[in-house]
C-alpha cells in the first residue's frame, strides 16, 4: 500500500518535482499528479489536518478544473499551482499558518479559482466548495451530476460483479480469472470515483487494488483473511455509493465514510505478508500506468513489437469494445464540429475520448495506438487553447485518425480471436508528421516552447472569452450563477444530449422472451374470448372486463415491443459521414439532409439496413446529384440535396432517400437491358417498369467503373438485404429533376403481417408483403405448356402456376383450378401464382422458430401460434419458388395419374 | 473376441453410470426407458402441424405453450408396424442435444407405465445383433427387472441432432 509506505512530506515533494515538470498540454501528466494527490488525500496521517486535507482537495479540484478546460492550461498556471503545493507544505511544517493558506487561496485566485480562506481553516463541510462554483457548499461530487448518476449507476454494478467474484473465488481459490475481474472492477471504480471527486471511495479502491495486484502476483496468498476484507471493503464501498446517491437525489449532508480502520487492515495484510524487503509498492503498481505519460515521438515503433498486451486478454476485449463506441463519439462530433467549427463543447467531445484512448491503450502497452492518439489529443489541444484554428485539414486528420484507430483496433480484435500471427504493425509516422506539420503550420510551434506561450496569451483569452463564467476577474458572485444557468440550458437544450435515466441491462434472449409470451398471451385472450361458450354468455360484466383486459394485454405488447426499439438516428449519422467522402471523392457538393431521426426501428434491424442505405445514398450521390458546374447550367444550386427521413406508415417504417439530381436515365437504361437481353425488342414496357430494372443483379448503366460504384452490385444488394427484412423496395424518378428510394420495412422483426389460406385440412400463412394479388381463376385464363408447365394469365403476364398442396404434400386439397384461389405473389422479382383452397383472414402473427433442428426446412420460414392455439407454417417464398422449380412441372402428370 | 470383450469391459463401464430412475413407456410389447432427467413433461396426443419435406417419422410441430416443437413418432422412427392412436397415446416431451444447445422435442408413444429405480446390478451392456437390422447405437443397456427387460434408450442418439441429422437434407 502506497500511502502507508510514503509519508505525506514525501508525497508532498512528490508533487512539487512532478508539478515542475508539467508541460502545458501535457494533461497525462496532470493525471499523474492527481494520483499522488489522491495518494495524499487517502493517507492516514491526513486524517488529523483537516486544513491540509481541505487544501488538497480544493488542489484537486482545481486539477480537475484543469482537465476539465475550466481553467486556462498554461504554462501561468502550472507556476501557481507549483506555488500552491509549497503552500501545503508549509502548512504540513507549521501546523495551520494562517499566511500559507491566504498565499494558497490567492495562488488559486490568480488562475480563476475561486475559494474561501476561511472556509479552508474553519473547516466547513467538505473542501468542495473551496473550488468556488457552488455557493451552496455542496460537496465536490455533486458539480457533475450526469457523470454522478453514472459513476452511481456503474458502481453498483462493479460492486456487484466484485462480491459475485470473490464468492466464487471462495469456492476455488486458486481462479485467477475472478481475481483479475474483482481487480479490474476495483481500478475501474477508483477511477470513476476520482474523476467525480470521491477521495474516500477512491482511496479505498485503491487500496484493495494494490492488495489484489499483490496477490495476482503471487506475492500474498488469497487466503480467508483477504477475502473477508475485500468483502468487507465491497459492503462499505456499497453503504458509501449509497449515501452518495441519497446525497444527489434527496439532498441529504454529505458525510464522508471513514475508511482509516478498513486502510490499516489493508496495510497491515500488505506490509504483513509480504515482509518489508520487498520493493517499494508504487513501483509495482505504477509502470503499468507509466507509458501513458511518455512522451509519444520520436521513439522508433520498433517498441511495440511483442503483442505482450495479449496478457491481459479482458482487459483488452474491454478496451476494444469501448475504443469503437470512443471512435464512434469522436466521429460524430468531428462532423458536428465541421458545421460549428468553433464550438469548444464539440472539441471537447473529441477530445475526451481521443484522451481515453490513449490512456488506456498506454495501459495496456499498446504503444502505436497510444502515440498516435497522444498526437491527435496534442493536436486537438492546441485548436482547443486556440494556438491553431480548427480548418478542413485538421479534421481530415482527425477523422483519418479515428479510421486508422479503427483498422488498429480492428486488428486486434482479429488477434484476440484468432491468434497472434494476425497482429499487424501499423506504420503510424505519416499521421505523425501530418499532425507535426499541421501543429507547426499555423500554431509555429508555440506547444514546444513555453515562452511563447505568454507572448500567445491575447488569443487565448480571446477564445476563452465566450465562456463568461471560465474569464472574468474571480471572486465576482455572478459568475457562478452564470455558469450553472448555461449549463442547465445545455443539459435541457440539445436533444443529443440524453439524460442519463436509471436504466438496466437486460439480455436479449430474455427480452425476445418476453416479447413471445406476451404474443402468447393475446392470442390466448382471443381464445378464450371466442370460445364459443364464453361468446354465447351476454353478461355486460364480462363485457366489460374483456375490454378492459384487451386494453392491458394491448398496452403490454406495446410496451414490450417498445423495449426492442432503438431510434435509427445513429444508423442515419453514420450516413453523415459517408456522404461527406463520397463528395469530396466526386468533387461534387452534397447536403446531407435528414428528417425523422427519431423513427424507432427493431434493434435487430439495424444492422441489417446499414447496407442497402449506404448502396442507396451512394448511388444518389454518384448517380444522381450531378457536378456543380453541370447544376449551375441546369439552374439548380450547386450544392446537390440528399434527403433521408424516416417515418412509419401503418405497420411499416418507411425510408426515404431522396435526391435532387439527374434522376435516372431511362433510355440507358432501356438500351443497357436490351443490350443484355433482359427484355425484347419492340416489347411495351412502361418507364417504371424499366427503372425497375436496376434492381436486377449485375445490371449497371455506368460507362465506367468508379471506386464508388458502377459495378452493378448496389440496388441488387439493397433489393436483397430489403427483401431479408420482409420489406421492400421502391423507386420514383423523374428525369432532370431526381430520384426518390422509398424503402418500406416491417415495425419489427417479430411479427409479421400475413394472410391465412387454408389447404385441405392444413393452415399457412403467406406474408402480406409478398401478395400482389388474389383471384379465382377462370379457366379460359389457365393454359398449360406442354401439357405440363401451368400457367395463369393475370393482368397481360403468364405466370407459373404453384399447387401450394402438390408442393408440400397435403391429402384433401381442392385440385380443382376452378375451384381454389390463386394467390399472386412476387419474390425477387418472379411472380408465382400459389393455388389454394381457400383465404382465412390477415392476422398479425408472431414469427416462431420451428425448434429444435427444423431450421432449414425449404419453403417454411417458420411457425407460428394461431387462434385457435395451433401451429401454422409460414411459407417462406424464395424457397418455395426453387423447391417446385426442383419438382418440375410434375402437376398434370399426377392429376391424369389419378384421374385415370 | 478381443473386439468383443473390450467392447463389452467398455459397456460396463458405462452401465455404472446408468443407474438411477428412469421414466418408462411402451411400444408394442417392448417396453423402453428414458432417463428422467431427460424428460421435459409427459402431454396428451394434441393436434399436430404436418411440415413438409421432412422424413416420415416426424410427425410435425405443435404448441407447447407458446414455443413450436417438433414431434416424432418412435414407432415409426424405430420402422416398427404403425398403430392406431388411443387415448392412452401421449407425446414424452424430452430434452436432447442440438446443432449448439439443447432443444426439446416430443416422441409419440404408445403409453407411459411408470417410473422406477433401476440400480446398477440391473443393467447390461445392450446386446450385438447380427447384420445392422437394430441399432444398438441407440441403446444404452438393457435392464432385467422382476423378469421383464426394459430397453435403455439413448434419446440423444435417437432423436438428436446426431441422430437425425439436419433434417434439411432430406
Amino acid at each position: 500500500m502506497v500511502g502507508a509506505e510514503q509519508s505525506v512530506n514525501g508525497l508532498l515533494d512528490d508533487m512539487a518535482v512532478k508539478i515542475m515538470m508539467i508541460e502545458p498540454g501535457d494533461l497525462s501528466s496532470v493525471g499523474e499528479l492527481l494520483e499522488v494527490l489522491e495518494q495524499l488525500t487517502a493517507h492516514e496521517d491526513m486524517a488529523s489536518q483537516a486544513v491540509l486535507q481541505r487544501m488538497a482537495c480544493a488542489f484537486q479540484a482545481a486539477l480537475q478544473d484543469l482537465i476539465m478546460a475550466e481553467l486556462p492550461d498554461t504554462a501561468e498556471s502550472y507556476q501557481q499551482l507549483a506555488e500552491c503545493i509549497s503552500r501545503m507544505q508549509e502548512v504540513k511544517r507549521n501546523r495551520d499558518d494562517q499566511r500559507a493558506v491566504a498565499a494558497f487561496c490567492s495562488h488559486l485566485h490568480s488562475i480563476g479559482c475561486r475559494i474561501d480562506p476561511a472556509g479552508l481553516v474553519a473547516g466547513q463541510q467538505g473542501a468542495a466548495g473551496a473550488a468556488g462554483r457552488d455557493d451552496n457548499n455542496d460537496p465536490a461530487f455533486l458539480r457533475d451530476r450526469e457523470l454522478l448518476e453514472c459513476f452511481i449507476d456503474e458502481a453498483g454494478e462493479y460492486l456487484a460483479s466484485i462480491e459475485a467474484n470473490v464468492l466464487e473465488l471462495e469456492k476455488e481459490p486458486g481462479n485467477s480469472e475472478a481475481v483479475n475481474a474483482i481487480f479490474r472492477a476495483f481500478h475501474t471504480i477508483k477511477g470513476i470515483a476520482g474523476s467525480v471527486s470521491l477521495p474516500e471511495i477512491s482511496s479505498l479502491a485503491h487500496a484493495v487494488e494494490n492488495l489484489l495486484d499483490e496477490v495476482r502476483s503471487g506475492r500474498i496468498s488469497m487466503d480467508a483473511d483477504v477475502i473477508e476484507l475485500v468483502l468487507a471493503v465491497d459492503d462499505s464501498l456499497k453503504l458509501m455509493v449509497a449515501h452518495v446517491q441519497d446525497v444527489s437525489e434527496h439532498g441529504v449532508a454529505y458525510q464522508p465514510a471513514p475508511i482509516d480502520g478498513q486502510l490499516a487492515l489493508i496495510s497491515s495484510l500488505l506490509g504483513g505478508k509480504c515482509g518489508s524487503s520487498r520493493p517499494a509498492p508504487d513501483e509495482a503498481s505504477m509502470p503499468a500506468k507509466a507509458p501513458a505519460g511518455e512522451e509519444p515521438p520520436p521513439s522508433p515503433p520498433a517498441a511495440a513489437g511483442v503483442p505482450d498486451f495479449m496478457k491481459d486478454s479482458d482487459l483488452l476485449s474491454g478496451f476494444i469494445s469501448e475504443a469503437f463506441e470512443h471512435l464512434e463519439t469522436i466521429e460524430l462530433n468531428v462532423l458536428e464540429l465541421e458545421q460549428n467549427p468553433n464550438d469548444q463543447e464539440i472539441i471537447n467531445n473529441i477530445f475526451r475520448p481521443f484522451h481515453t484512448i490513449k490512456g488506456v491503450s498506454g495501459f495496456l502497452n499498446l504503444m502505436t495506438i497510444n502515440r498516435l492518439a497522444h498526437a491527435t489529443e496534442n493536436l486537438l489541444d492546441d485548436v482547443r487553447n486556440g494556438k491553431l484554428a480548427m480548418n478542413s485539414g485538421i479534421i481530415d486528420i482527425v477523422l483519418g485518425v479515428g479510421d486508422f484507430l479503427r483498422t488498429m483496433i480492428q486488428n486486434l480484435s482479429d488477434v484476440l480471436e484468432k491468434g497472434q500471427e494476425y497482429y499487424q504493425q501499423y506504420d503510424i509516422n505519416d499521421f505523425l508528421a501530418r499532425i507535426k506539420i499541421c501543429q507547426e503550420g499555423s500554431g509555429a510551434g508555440l506547444a514546444e516552447e513555453p515562452v511563447q506561450v505568454v507572448a500567445a496569451a491575447p488569443p487565448v483569452q480571446e477564445t476563452w472569452a465566450p465562456r463568461p463564467a471560465a474569464d472574468p476577474p474571480a471572486g465576482e458572485p455572478p459568475a457562478p450563477a452564470m455558469k450553472t444557468v448555461e449549463a442547465g440550458v445545455a443539459a435541457a437544450g440539445p436533444p443529443q444530449k440524453k439524460n442519463i435515466d436509471a436504466a438496466i441491462k437486460v439480455d436479449i434472449n430474455k427480452l425476445d422472451g418476453l416479447v413471445n409470451a406476451v404474443g402468447e398471451l393475446v392470442i390466448m385472450q382471443t381464445m378464450v374470448r371466442h370460445n364459443p361458450l364464453i361468446a354465447s354468455l351476454s353478461d355486460p360484466k364480462l363485457n366489460k372486463d374483456f375490454s378492459q383486459l384487451t386494453r392491458i394485454t394491448t398496452e403490454l405488447q406495446k410496451t414490450a415491443m417498445s423495449m426492442r426499439m432503438v431510434p435509427i438516428r445513429q444508423t442515419f449519422q453514420k450516413m453523415t459521414r459517408l456522404v461527406r467522402d463520397l463528395s469530396k471523392k466526386t468533387g461534387k457538393l452534397v447536403n446531407l439532409v435528414m428528417d425523422g431521426e427519431e423513427t424507432e426501428i427493431d434493434r435487430n434491424m439495424v444492422d441489417s439496413i446499414y447496407d442497402p442505405l449506404v448502396h442507396m445514398i451512394r448511388n444518389s450521390v454518384d448517380h444522381g446529384v450531378q457536378i456543380p458546374g453541370e447544376r449551375r447550367k441546369r439552374g439548380k444550386p450547386e450544392a446537390g440535396t440528399v434527403r433521408l427521413s424516416a417515418y412509419q406508415k401503418g405497420g411499416n417504417i418507411i425510408i426515404e432517400i431522396a435526391d435532387d439530381g439527374e434522376g435516372l436515365n431511362t433510355e440507358k437504361i432501356r438500351n443497357k437491358a436490351l443490350e443484355r437481353g433482359l427484355i425484347q425488342p419492340g416489347g411495351s414496357y412502361s418507364d417504371h417498369e424499366i427503372n425497375n430494372l436496376i434492381f436486377l443483379p449485375g445490371f449497371s448503366t455506368a460507362d465506367k467503373i468508379t471506386d464508388v460504384s458502377g459495378r452493378g452490385v448496389g440496388m441488387d444488394v439493397v433489393k436483397k438485404g430489403v427483401e431479408k427484412l420482409r420489406g421492400r423496395v421502391e423507386l420514383q424518378s423523374t428525369a432532370g429533376e431526381g430520384s426518390l428510394f422509398l424503402m418500406h420495412l416491417p415495425l419489427t422483426l417479430a411479427i409479421i403481417d400475413g394472410i391465412v389460406v387454408g389447404v385441405g385440412a392444413e393452415r399457412y400463412i403467406i406474408p402480406t408483403i409478398a401478395i400482389r394479388e388474389s383471384m379465382r381463376p377462370k379457366m379460359e385464363n389457365y393454359n398449360t405448356v406442354q401439357g405440363k408447365g401451368e400457367t395463369l394469365l393475370v393482368r397481360d403476364s403468364l405466370l407459373p402456376i404453384i399447387r401450394l398442396y402438390h408442393v408440400f404434400g397435403v391429402a384433401d386439397a381442392c385440385t380443382d383450378i376452378g375451384q381454389g384461389i390463386a394467390v399472386v405473389v412476387e419474390n425477387e422479382g418472379r411472380q408465382r401464382a400459389l393455388l389454394v383452397d381457400e383465404l382465412l383472414g390477415k392476422q398479425e402473427v408472431v414469427i416462431k422458430s420451428l425448434g429444435g433442428y427444423m431450421k432449414d426446412i425449404k419453403g417454411v420460414a417458420g411457425g407460428t401460434i394461431l387462434g385457435d392455439g395451433r401451429v401454422g407454417l409460414i411459407l417462406d417464398l424464395a424457397g418455395l419458388i426453387s423447391v417446385s422449380e426442383e419438382m418440375g412441372p410434375g402437376h398434370l402428370n399426377r392429376l391424369n395419374a389419378i384421374q385415370e | 473376441m478381443a473386439n468383443v470383450d473390450s467392447a463389452q469391459s467398455a459397456g460396463k463401464k458405462n452401465v455404472k453410470a446408468l443407474a438411477g430412475k428412469y421414466l418408462t413407456f411402451d411400444l408394442g410389447k417392448e417396453e423402453y426407458c428414458i432417463g428422467i432427467l431427460k424428460v421435459r413433461e409427459i402431454i396428451g396426443l394434441m393436434e399436430i402441424t404436418a411440415v413438409p419435406h421432412t422424413p416420415r417419422y416426424i410427425k410435425g410441430v405443435i404448441n407447447l405453450r407458446g414455443s413450436v416443437i417438433p414431434v416424432l413418432d418412435l414407432r415409426s422412427k424405430f420402422d416398427m408396424d404403425p398403430k392406431e392412436y388411443t387415448e392412452r397415446t401421449c407425446i414424452i416431451v424430452v430434452e436432447v442435444k442440438g446443432e449448439s444447445e439443447a432443444v426439446l422435442v416430443g416422441m409419440i408413444v404408445d403409453s407411459v407405465s411408470e417410473v422406477l429405480n433401476i440400480i446398477e446390478a440391473e443393467i447390461e451392456p445392450p446386446p450385438t445383433f447380427g447384420g445392422d437390422a437394430v441399432e444398438t447405437d441407440n441403446f444404452l443397456g438393457m435392464a432385467k427387472i422382476k423378469g421383464r427387460v426394459k430397453i435403455l434408450l439413448d434419446t440423444d442418439k435417437v432423436i438428436g441432432a446426431t441422430g437425425l441429422g439436419r433434417l434439411a437434407m432430406v
